[in-house]
């Protein structure tokens, strides 16, 4: 942008104030969908319900949303983000507004698994970060993947709460409404991004001129892209896994059922610091070094904690540091998907690397349950995330963090 | 530059908490019971109050304790005379709530693990 140009900007869409939208989307996004948890009891018990007609939805949403990234992505890339994140906050609405007042299962599942899923993927960090990759000046990228992706995580640490008073105070079915309410403030935070609409804008220097089905074709034969995604596979394990069967695998070794929660609520917290650490150390070097010893040190952390003894110490460091490394592999391998690629398409391919990481949540939590069913301990489960972490250190080392050739310029 | 960016985190975090402070503090007084109620309920009193006098006021409001909760100034306490609640709070309770609206939710990407997650704790 010419300096005459950028002088006649409005304040609204200066870089800072895209950044500060683009969080804004990130932490509502983000920040909605953590109180689902607190619906399963009074949803399930207005309709009589059990409890797996809930967490089927839920399912279903986490499986949407993985197979919905790419699709939002490519729109993004082509018609700009800020479109893709207003019209997925409609999405959402809708499908919040359908958890209210639905009746049947299988219409819950269409809202609350369905729509909120599309809405979701259509409207999260993915689709800010790809926005903020072009507008924001490559030596300040990596630290903005990182802002967003704590916004992310801070929306998640401060909603849940917030849903859970808002059940208490309203009822659920006022609650979900007021979140379908708040949920259109995406819109409202995504309409500066309309300033700086990158969907027509020529290539950025150094980029070569290929269509999306070129990209996405180069980037499926890139060797360095297929090990991205199947690193992020292990960070959608690792994290499910843990989320889901640590407090019983904590309540089972004598730790209180509200110590555990406690312990857990603090990986919420160290994650927003982890996030955002993690986006300025990407700034400053290779992305690929750091990402790789994320998950070697999540290997050592997982050892650590099954072979000492299990008390509120050790649980307490193991979260905290856990947390620390949470969240943070996110605006690494974005970072990387940039490097690769460029920016132009990276809403699409960081959508693919996306579906790994749902596929690999999806296994962690049923390998979980169902290896824990097989050997009584979930030992084995532990082992196999030790085991995976160093797959994923070592998968990491040989990425080649330079421009694909096909997408530099000649 | 980055430096700049720092500040634009620090601003932007803490303007987002003192806004959710904000809004927590309407929904929470709208979340906490009615004066007449009685039952089983917690009673929230202000972090670092002496135990002594919380279990002084708890006497006086008439309520049986049933427990202490997992942080020091909330109590697990019940009563079956109507206006339990109310003289909870006449006694120096800040409220008081049939549950605590919070929760181990975590900061993750995936919603049915939290599903999960709030089914298996209290």
């Amino acid at each position: 942008m010419s300096t005459t140009a950028a002088a006649r900007s409005p304040w609204y869409a200066s870089v800072t104030a895209l950044i500060v939208a683009g969080c804004l989307v990130a932490i509502v996004n983000f920040g909605i969908r953590s109180t689902f948890g607190f619906f399963t009891v009074p949803i399930s018990d207005a309709h009589g319900w059990p409890r797996e007609i809930f967490s089927f939805a839920m399912a279903v949403h986490n499986l949407v949303w993985g197979l919905a990234t790419p699709l939002a992505g490519m729109l993004a890339d082509r018609y700009g983000s800020a479109r893709v994140l207003m019209a997925g906050a409609v999405i959402y609405c809708a499908g919040l507004v359908m958890m209210a007042f639905t009746q049947t299962p299988f219409m819950f599942n269409v809202g609350g698994g369905l729509l909120v899923g599309v809405g979701v993927a259509f409207s999260s960090f993915s689709i800010v970060m790809a926005a903020l990759g072009r507008i924001v000046p490559p030596d300040r990228r990596s630290w903005a993947f990182g802002i967003a992706t704590a916004s992310g995580s801070m929306g998640q640490f401060i909603f849940a709460p917030l849903g859970a008073s808002l059940i208490t105070a309203y009822g659920w079915q006022n609650a979900l409404n007021i979140l379908a309410v708040l949920s259109l403030l995406i819109i409202v935070f995504a309409a500066p991004l309309m300033a700086r609409n990158t969907s027509s804008a020529p290539r950025n220097a150094g980029e070569a001129d290929i269509t999306m089905r070129q990209a996405i074709g180069i980037a499926f034969g890139h060797r360095s892209y297929l090990l991205l995604v199947s690193g992020f596979f292990v960070c959608g394990f690792q994290l499910a896994f843990i989320v889901v069967h640590m407090p019983p695998y904590l309540v089972e070794h004598g730790i209180s059922k509200e110590f555990a929660g406690f312990a857990m609520g603090l990986i919420g917290l160290f994650n927003v610091v982890g996030s955002y650490v993690s986006g300025i150390i990407g700034g400053r070097g290779e992305k690929r070094v750091p990402l790789a010893v994320i998950y070697l040190l999540r290997s050592l952390l997982v050892a650590g904690f099954v072979l000492l003894p299990v008390t509120p110490l050790t649980t307490l460091l193991f979260t905290m540091s856990m947390g620390l490394l949470w969240l943070s592999t996110v605006p690494l391998t974005m970072g990387l998907v940039t490097v690769m690629f460029g920016t132009r398409y990276m809403a699409t391919l960081y959508g693919f690397v996306f579906v790994s990481h749902q596929v690999g949540s999806f296994l962690g939590v049923w390998l979980g349950g169902r290896l824990y069913d097989a050997f009584g301990s979930y030992s084995i489960v532990w082992w196999l995330s030790v085991a995976l972490g160093v797959f994923a250190f070592v998968v990491h080392l040989p990425i080649r963090e330079q421009r694909q050739t096909r997408f530099a310029a000649a | 530059m980055l430096r700049s960016g720092h500040r634009l985190a620090l601003i932007l975090f803490t303007a987002v908490l003192v806004a959710w402070l904000a809004v927590m503090a309407v929904v929470m007084r709208h979340a906490a019971l009615p004066p007449e109620a009685s039952g089983p309920m917690l009673a929230i009193f202000e972090p670092g109050a002496p135990e002594d006098e919380v279990f002084a006021s708890l006497t006086r409001a008439g309520a049986r304790v049933v427990r202490k909760g997992g942080l020091g100034f909330i109590w697990v306490v019940a009563g079956d005379e109507p206006g339990l609640a109310g003289r909870l709070v006449k006694e120096g309770a800040l409220g008081a709530y049939r549950e605590l609206p919070v929760s181990p939710v975590i900061a993750g990407c995936f919603a049915f693990a939290d599903v999960k997650m709030a089914g298996l704790m209290p």
